[in-house]
C-alpha cells in the first residue's frame, strides 16, 4: 500500500493528468453533440465486433455438440441404409415395394421396385419460440428448396412441428407447441392411437388424449407417431408417458395422460423437413369420404 | 506564493477575456483555418516551482473557463490539462544544468532569454493546438484537417505570443 502511494505522489501529475482528461472526456461526450454521436458510433462498431466475435467463439465452444449430433445422423444413415442394401425390409415404413413402376407406365418390364414414400430435406432453425401460447418456428428452407406447406419437421430426438407458411427461401413451422397443432400419436407397445395436444406451460409435456380405458399404461410407456396423420412418418419417437395416467374430464371413456418430450423443443437446431410423396394421392381420397358424409 | 497569485490571477482573467472576445470571433469571422489559442501563455507563465498535479488542473480550469464561453464543454479543458503536463516534460527538457534553481520565478524572456523561450513556447504551443484540434475532432479519420488545422494556427498564434510577451514582459 505504501509502495502504491509513492508511485502515485512521485507520479503525481500524470495520474491527475489522467484522472482529468477521463472526466473531460466524459464532459465532451455529455455536451457536446457531434462528439456524442462520434462516440456513439464508434462504441456501436466495438460493440458490433465484439458481438460477433463472441458468437464465432461460442460456435466453436459448439462445435463438440454439433459434432456429436451430426455423427448421430450418420450412424442412423449407416444403419438406414445397411438395412436397405441387406434385408431389402427398410426401417420404419419410409418405404415400400409395388409390384411394378407404376410411376414409370412406358418400362415394358414388370418388376419390383422399392418406392420411397417419404422423401427428407435437411433445414436448421433461425428462429425459435417456445413461451408463447402458440409457438412458431422459422426455418431457412423454402419453396425453392421443394419445401410446401403440411410437410412434417421432425429431428433425430423427435418431433418439432408442420409447415404451414412458405415463402421462396424461408418456411413457417407451426410447433407442436400450438394451441391447433394435433399430433396423431400411438403408444408402441399397444400400438394404441390418440392425440396429442398442447395445453400451455410447460414446454417439454405434452397431453395424449383419446386412448381407450382398457389399455393398462404405465409411466414410462414410449409415445411414436402413428402415422395416421399422412405427414408423420410413423414410429418416430415423440417422447416417454410421465406421471399419473387418468379419465379424461370430458369424455369418461378414454385415458388423458402427460407425455415428456424426448426433443428439447428450446434446443431444436438441425431439421429434417419429411415430404409424403403421396399425399395428394391421400388427401384425394379422404375429400371423397368427406363429401360423402 | 502570495506575492505571485495576482499576476497570475489577472492574467488568467485577462487572457480568457481576449480569447473569448477577440479571437474567438476572429476565427468565425475569418474562416475555421484562422485559430488562435493565446490562453495556454496563462499555464506556461505559471510559476517554474508549481508543482506539475496543480499544472493540470489550472490548465484544465482555464481551458474549462473557455469553453465556457465558447459552447464547446470539455475541448479546451483537456487539451488545458494536456497542457498542463506537456509543460512538466518541455519544461524538464529544456532545464538549466541542475536544474531550475528558484531564481527564475517564471519562464519569461526576461528571466530566460528570448532564444530559450521561444524554443519552448514553439514546443508548448505545437502539443497544446494539435491535442486541441484532435479532441474538437474526436476522430482520426480526419487527420489530414487536423495537421493543417494544427499548423496554420501554430504560426498565427506565435506572433500573438510573441507580441504578447513583448508587449508585457512579465516578470512574475
Amino acid at each position: 500500500m505504501g509502495k502504491i502511494l509513492q508511485l502515485l505522489l512521485r507520479n503525481g501529475g500524470f495520474v491527475t493528468l489522467v484522472l482529468v482528461e477521463a472526466f473531460c472526456f466524459f464532459i465532451i461526450v455529455q455536451f457536446n453533440d457531434r462528439q456524442n454521436a462520434i462516440f456513439t458510433h464508434t462504441t456501436g462498431i466495438v460493440a458490433g465486433r465484439t458481438l460477433e466475435k463472441r458468437q464465432q467463439f461460442s460456435d466453436y465452444i459448439g462445435l463438440r455438440e454439433r459434432m456429436d449430433s451430426l455423427s448421430q445422423v450418420n450412424a442412423y444413415l449407416q444403419t438406414a441404409l445397411a438395412n436397405a442394401r441387406i434385408v431389402k425390409i427398410p426401417r420404419r415404413d419410409t418405404s415400400f415395394i409395388v409390384l411394378f413402376d407404376s410411376l414409370n407406365q412406358t418400362d415394358s418390364v414388370r418388376r419390383k421396385v422399392m418406392r420411397p414414400l417419404y422423401e427428407y430435406y435437411t433445414a436448421t432453425v433461425i428462429s425459435n419460440s417456445i413461451s408463447s401460447a402458440n409457438n412458431w418456428l422459422m426455418i431457412n428452407r423454402g419453396s425453392k428448396d421443394q419445401i410446401a406447406p403440411n410437410m412434417a419437421v421432425v429431428t433425430n430426438n423427435g418431433i418439432v412441428g408442420i409447415v404451414r407458411h412458405v415463402d421462396a427461401h424461408f418456411s413457417m413451422v407451426m410447433s407442436v407447441l400450438h394451441r391447433q397443432a394435433k399430433i396423431s400419436a400411438a403408444l408402441s407397445k399397444f400400438n394404441a392411437f390418440g392425440s396429442l395436444i398442447w395445453e400451455g406451460g410447460d414446454p417439454s409435456v405434452m397431453t395424449l388424449k383419446y386412448i381407450p380405458k382398457h389399455f393398462e399404461v404405465k409411466a414410462g410407456d414410449e409415445v411414436v407417431t402413428s402415422g395416421f396423420s399422412q405427414m408423420f412418418p410413423r414410429k418416430i419417437l415423440i417422447g416417454h408417458v410421465e406421471g399419473s395416467i387418468a379419465q379424461d374430464p370430458e369424455n369418461p371413456y378414454f385415458l388423458s395422460m402427460k407425455v415428456r418430450l424426448s426433443q428439447d423443443m428450446s434446443t431444436v437446431g438441425d431439421v429434417y423437413v419429411v415430404k409424403n410423396i403421396f399425399q395428394p394421392e391421400q388427401d384425394s381420397l379422404q375429400v371423397k369420404v368427406s363429401n360423402e358424409q | 506564493m502570495n506575492n505571485n497569485f495576482f499576476p497570475n490571477f489577472w492574467r488568467f482573467l485577462g487572457l480568457v477575456a481576449v480569447q473569448v472576445l477577440l479571437l474567438k470571433q476572429l476565427t468565425v469571422s475569418v474562416g475555421e483555418y484562422f485559430n488562435i489559442l493565446l490562453y495556454p501563455l496563462f499555464i506556461l507563465f505559471l510559476p517554474i516551482q508549481l508543482a506539475t498535479p496543480y499544472l493540470v488542473l489550472l490548465g484544465f480550469a482555464i481551458g474549462l473557463s473557455v469553453d465556457l464561453f465558447s459552447g464547446s464543454i470539455g475541448v479546451h479543458a483537456s487539451a488545458g490539462a494536456f497542457s498542463g503536463f506537456s509543460r512538466f516534460v518541455i519544461f524538464s527538457m529544456f532545464a538549466p544544468k541542475g536544474g531550475y534553481s528558484g531564481k527564475e520565478p517564471i519562464f519569461s524572456p526576461a528571466h530566460m532569454g528570448w532564444q530559450l523561450f521561444l524554443q519552448v513556447s514553439v514546443l508548448f504551443f505545437l502539443a497544446h493546438l494539435f491535442w486541441y484540434f484532435s479532441v474538437d475532432a474526436f476522430t482520426f479519420v480526419y487527420f489530414g484537417t487536423i495537421t493543417l488545422k494544427t499548423i496554420s494556427a501554430w504560426i498565427l498564434t506565435m506572433i500573438f505570443v510573441w507580441l504578447y510577451t513583448a508587449m508585457f514582459n512579465p516578470k512574475n
